[in-house]
């Protein structure tokens, strides 16, 4: 018979061993889990590396490729090893290039990247200086199936919250819409259609300053140290490196009408009691909560009346074909109406 | 549970019984499908005897129940759906109505609307009327919209929409005998209707044209090519998974199998 | 490519995908405009809209019902008198069937003796199972038998929308969902009900908070509870002519303290396990309907409170018999229900509570109902038998006999109604989430809950008041 402190103790080492050995949930199979993901994400950040050089019509070094990943030398040559032997790879002198099966895999981790930032911002309601360091990381858990299933599941979808084109699932990349801000003409109007989100400071710095993508705006003044550009209600100035990272194109002709007339806001500032008439969903304002809006008729040309609000003034009630329905100030600020006399 | 006297007030009573929640044996499925509170759920207990829980608020049904009544020698199975305001875009509980409308196959829809709010209501008239020709419109709630001074022409609906339209006061029963006149004609086949489909764009009428034989080879026997070709077209998640992983076939045959966790529950338990 | 190959499915969601490219990008909504378009010809012609009055007297009222300064204060009064008419108009029936029920239950019990039945069975059959369904019902009965009509009414007029639209402000401050008002209104009736109503969130992470929070509403379950807890003890120490004002106050104060923890554990949520923003928030609010007063008494009566009786009388009948063989199974001399109950004691003590309570809601956690009859079975287990004909009976029993105290009814009000869910209630939550994870949360959290705020109320009145 143990003596109890003897049995205590075993019992004790036995409940260790199992903790570290145990398959599946014990720490040597956690460590080896993590491993395989490290190593797995940096072969793809690499290989996102190489194209997003390939599509800037530059190639990659050594030195680039440390640049991107903050490796040792010594890890990146045995990283830049495995990859040519993968075949995903190919050297030429200083320089990679990505094989046809490199440039599969990294137009996946591309495609999943912005799928997932796009779900982030529209489905799930991430603010989109979050989104960015989010999909880094879940870029490289996703499977093809997943992906699908999340394009389907958004309609799709052509281009993400930044407005970057997404890869679809054959791997052809649609063109990058838009011109740089700094060849557009000043005083015309112009929707922006893609804010840069590399580096993540610029574009932190770019919404920081309010601009979004959707809105319209001219530019109004242009010198070697700034751009000036104007909503209509505000001015925004920008150095002209922070101006490269933004896309802007022709403002399409009926939305441009919407928002130009007098009269025309927010169904949040209508006041209560008066009747105005929809014009436009915010194009910015997408998802569910776009397609529920449209079903239940808020479609242009629709009468809506300000009826109820609460103790809060949030949420408000509207009549609306026969109806009464209550938005928050989230939905309604992307309801545009007009007061109607 | 036959309750003959529950329906009094019905001119014809003696031709209706209700079934209760009893399953089995049925000739004809009948769907009843609406925006949220616009009385499906009385009219289904008006109908079936059973007591599924009614409330004045928008999801109150958040499943499909079950019942059966008998009317004209012809036993019918009668399904409540969840109230759902569109078959585009769809939550939860909204999903369990379209794909019932869409692969349960019922030999007629009920489509029941709220008569002082016809505008919000006859848009799910439309997209029901895409799906399938066999529909009924209930008029419902007639004697509220007649208090706020709105008259509803039931035929003119009627001649518009290319479907039977009946108005009713679920509550009261009132007039629920003509419409079990039209379910029971339109189900036979016996009453054609024309369904009001409103033709798109060409580009898309061209799209969707392409489309439905590809559907039709791929699945044989599939109820509303046409539908699905609009809804692919669309890019919704849940039809394209159906299609692409072969369950469009499981789809449908679930949808003939009751919902059996919970429509006993309901219907038996009623307020629980 | 000859007809006879196969289509397959992918190829066709390939083609759709490549026409849809073919499409312009709005034509989804260009779908629904012009759909729409067509149904306002068709209401054109078929309506005929000849002035509006009564529409009118809808939006009046509504703008009464969701004012800046009335909307909540009206929601709390409306609240308060529902429960001051059920307060007032239970006390006399639940009085008058306690005293028949004891009446045939000595009546009884004498023809068994008479018969030469043995103690045990007599003892077995109408001090225990008979005495458990008796208060079971004279508790119960009653109260919900006028609760549940009156909350139908409220259901049936179509105030609830409107309670969801006063408080969303409120859920979304707390990261949730306005619609959570609607499911705790069904929790009200019983809380696997509200799990299941929760359907109507769309978000799926509101819609967990709204599943794992929805405990704190007191169910059909835990009313009579705390209505006869307010009565009994709390209303007990005023003067009779604002007893039943009192009695109703408190039941009040305790849903919203309810209402309260709702918020709080919602927001903690939010920001901790179930991270995320509040999403979008479409209610409609259905035009004020007339409820059906007859339909109303029948259902109320018949299918919920007969309904929610029999199965307190289903888990009550067990509940009684495992209580009298706990209190009969006596190795070395000590009743097993007495050695459990002193084991729990320090427990229970912690919490303003004692072992006896802890060991009845043990017992009770197939269904809530049954708590305090099981807790009085308990005590009347104990050896001393008294004669608990009244609801003054119950006082003199808790108070003089086992030292029951004001914290002790509050304790225990705050207890019930923070305290794990019944099974039927677990069950449904691992039905909805289909997760062993929120199922295992949505039952331990409120538990955790409970403990930590009775602790705290116990030790606060022992250091403040004296207790």
């Amino acid at each position: 018979m143990l003596s109890f402190p003897v049995s205590v103790w075993l019992l004790v080492l036995l409940a260790v061993a199992v903790a570290v050995l145990a398959p599946s949930y014990g720490v040597v199979a956690q460590l080896k889990k993590y491993r395989q993901a490290r190593s797995r994400e940096r072969t793809e950040n690499a290989l996102k590396h190489l194209l997003r050089e390939a599509t800037d019509g530059r190639t990659a070094s050594f030195g680039s490729l440390q640049g991107a990943l903050r490796m040792s030398d010594r890890g990146l040559m045995a990283l830049t090893e495995r990859l040519e032997r993968d075949g995903l790879v190919r050297t030429e002198g200083t320089q990679f290039r990505l094989t046809a099966d490199g440039e599969r895999v990294a137009l996946h981790v591309l495609r999943a990247h912005r799928l997932w930032e796009l779900y982030l911002a529209d489905e799930l309601g991430v603010p989109l200086d979050r989104v960015h360091a989010e999909a880094d990381r879940a870029e490289h858990r996703l499977s093809r199936d997943q992906l699908d299933r999340l394009s389907a599941s958004m309609g799709h979808p052509a281009v993400d919250p930044h407005g970057d084109p997404i890869p679809t699932g054959d791997g052809r990349v649609p063109e990058s819409p838009g011109t740089p801000l700094g060849d557009w003409p000043m005083s015309t109007p112009a929707r922006i259609v893609h804010l840069e989100d590399e580096p993540p400071l610029a574009f932190a710095q770019l919404s920081a300053e309010g601009l979004r993508l959707g809105q319209v705006i001219r530019v109004i003044d242009r010198s070697s140290t700034r751009v000036v550009l104007s909503d209509g209600e505000r001015e925004f100035r920008l150095a002209p490196m922070l101006a490269a990272n933004v896309h802007v194109a022709p403002v399409e002709a009926e939305v441009e009408a919407a928002r130009l007339p007098e009269g025309v806001m927010t169904l949040t500032s209508l006041p209560s009691g008066t009747t105005a008439e929809v014009v436009a969903l915010d194009p910015s304002f997408k998802g569910f909560a776009r397609r529920r809006l449209l079903d239940l008729g808020f479609t242009p040309g629709a009468r809506i009346r300000s009826d109820l609000t609460t103790f809060a003034g949030d949420p408000r009630a509207y009549r609306l074909r026969g109806t009464t329905i209550a938005l928050r100030r989230e939905q309604s600020d992307h309801v545009l109406v007009k007061a109607q006399a | 549970m036959s309750t003959e006297h529950a329906c009094e007030t019905c001119p014809m009573h003696t031709e209706m019984a209700q079934l209760g929640a009893a399953v089995g044996g049925f000739d004809r499925v009948v769907a009843l499908a609406g925006n949220p509170n616009t009385g499906k759920s009385t009219l289904f207990n008006a109908l079936t005897g059973l007591r599924q829980h009614t409330g004045n608020w928008p999801g109150k049904t958040v499943t499909r129940a079950e019942g059966g009544f008998q009317f004209g020698g012809v036993r019918y199975k009668l399904v409540d759906l969840p109230g759902t305001y569109s078959l585009l875009s769809a939550s939860d509980d909204e999903e369990v109505a379209r794909n019932f409308l869409l692969f349960g196959r019922p030999d007629c829809t009920v489509v029941v609307v709220d008569a002082s709010a016809l505008e919000r209501n006859l848009y799910l008239v439309l997209q029901v009327l895409e799906i399938t020709d066999r529909v009924v419109v209930a008029v419902n709630l007639m004697d509220e919209a007649k208090r706020r001074g709105i008259d509803v022409d039931t035929r003119s609906l009627a001649r518009d929409l290319g479907v039977p339209a009946v108005p009713i006061v679920a509550r009261t029963s009132e007039n629920v005998m003509v419409l079990l006149g039209e379910v029971a004609a339109v189900s036979a086949g016996e009453t054609v209707t024309r369904p009001l489909r409103p033709k798109g764009t060409p580009e898309f009428e061209r799209a969707v044209s392409r489309l439905v034989p590809l559907i039709e080879t791929a699945a044989p026997g599939v109820p509303n090519a046409r539908w699905i070709a609009i809804r692919l077209l669309d890019g919704d998640a849940s039809v394209e998974e159906a299609l692409a992983s072969g369950r469009l076939a499981e789809l449908v045959a679930r949808q003939q199998a009751p919902d059996a966790r919970f429509s006993r529950k309901i219907a038996l338990q009623g307020a629980q | 490519m000859s007809a006879s190959i196969a289509v397959t499915p992918a190829d066709i969601v390939r083609e759709a995908a490549a026409l849809r490219q073919s499409l312009e990008a709005g034509f989804r909504e260009e779908v629904v405009t012009s759909l729409y378009g067509e149904v306002e010809r068709i209401t054109r012609r078929a309506v005929h809209d000849s002035g509006s009055r009564p529409l009118e007297l809808d939006q009046r009222i509504d703008h009464i019902v969701t004012s800046r300064w009335l909307g909540l204060p009206l929601m709390l009064v409306i609240l308060a008198v529902i429960f001051w008419i059920t307060i007032v108009g239970a006390n006399v029936p639940s009085q008058m069937l306690a005293a028949a029920f004891f009446w045939f239950e000595d009546l009884a019990a004498g023809w068994f003796t008479q018969l030469g039945v043995p103690w045990w069975l007599t003892g077995f059959l109408w001090h225990g199972v008979y005495r458990g369904l008796a208060w079971v019902i004279s508790v119960m009965l009653p109260p919900m038998a006028i609760f549940f009509p009156l909350f139908t009414i409220l259901e049936d007029l179509g105030y609830l929308p409107r309670v969801a639209f006063n408080l969303d402000y409120l859920f979304k401050r707390a990261g949730a969902h306005g619609k959570q008002a609607l499911s705790m209104a069904m929790g009200f009736g019983c809380n696997a009900a509200g799990i299941i109503a929760t359907r109507v969130i769309d978000s799926p992470r509101e819609r967990l908070v709204a599943i794992l929070t929805n405990n704190f509403v007191p169910c059909n379950g835990r009313f009579p509870t705390l209505i006869m807890l307010a009565t009994v003890f709390v209303a007990a120490a005023f003067p009779p002519a604002v007893a039943s004002l009192v009695a109703a106050g408190s039941v009040v104060g305790i849903v919203l303290v309810g209402v309260l923890f709702t918020l709080v554990v919602s927001w903690a949520l939010s920001r901790t396990i179930l991270r995320g923003e509040a999403s979008a928030f479409t209610l409609e609010l259905p035009p004020y309907r007339r409820p059906g007063f007859a339909r109303i008494l029948y259902t109320s009566l018949i299918d919920r409170t007969l309904f929610v009786l029999w199965r307190a009388i289903l888990t009550a009948a067990p509940a009684g018999a495992v209580i009298w063989l706990l209190a009969n199974i006596t190795p070395g001399g000590v009743s097993l229900a007495t050695r459990t109950a002193d084991f729990l004691d320090p427990l229970g003590w912690a919490i303003g509570l004692d072992g006896v309570i802890l060991l009845a809601y043990i017992i009770a956690i197939p269904a809530n109902e049954i708590v305090v009859p099981t807790m009085l079975m308990v005590y009347m287990s104990q050896g001393m038998m008294t004669e608990l004909d009244s609801l003054d009976g119950l006082r003199v029993l808790l108070v003089d006999r086992h030292g029951w105290t004001m914290l002790t009814a509050v304790n225990l009000m705050l207890f019930s109604l923070l305290h794990n869910p019944c099974a039927t209630t677990i069950i449904t939550i691992y039905k909805e989430t289909l997760s062993a994870k929120w199922t295992t949360i949505g039952a331990l959290m409120p538990l955790v809950i409970a403990f930590a705020v009775t602790f705290l109320t116990a030790a606060t009145a022992r250091a403040f008041f004296g207790f």
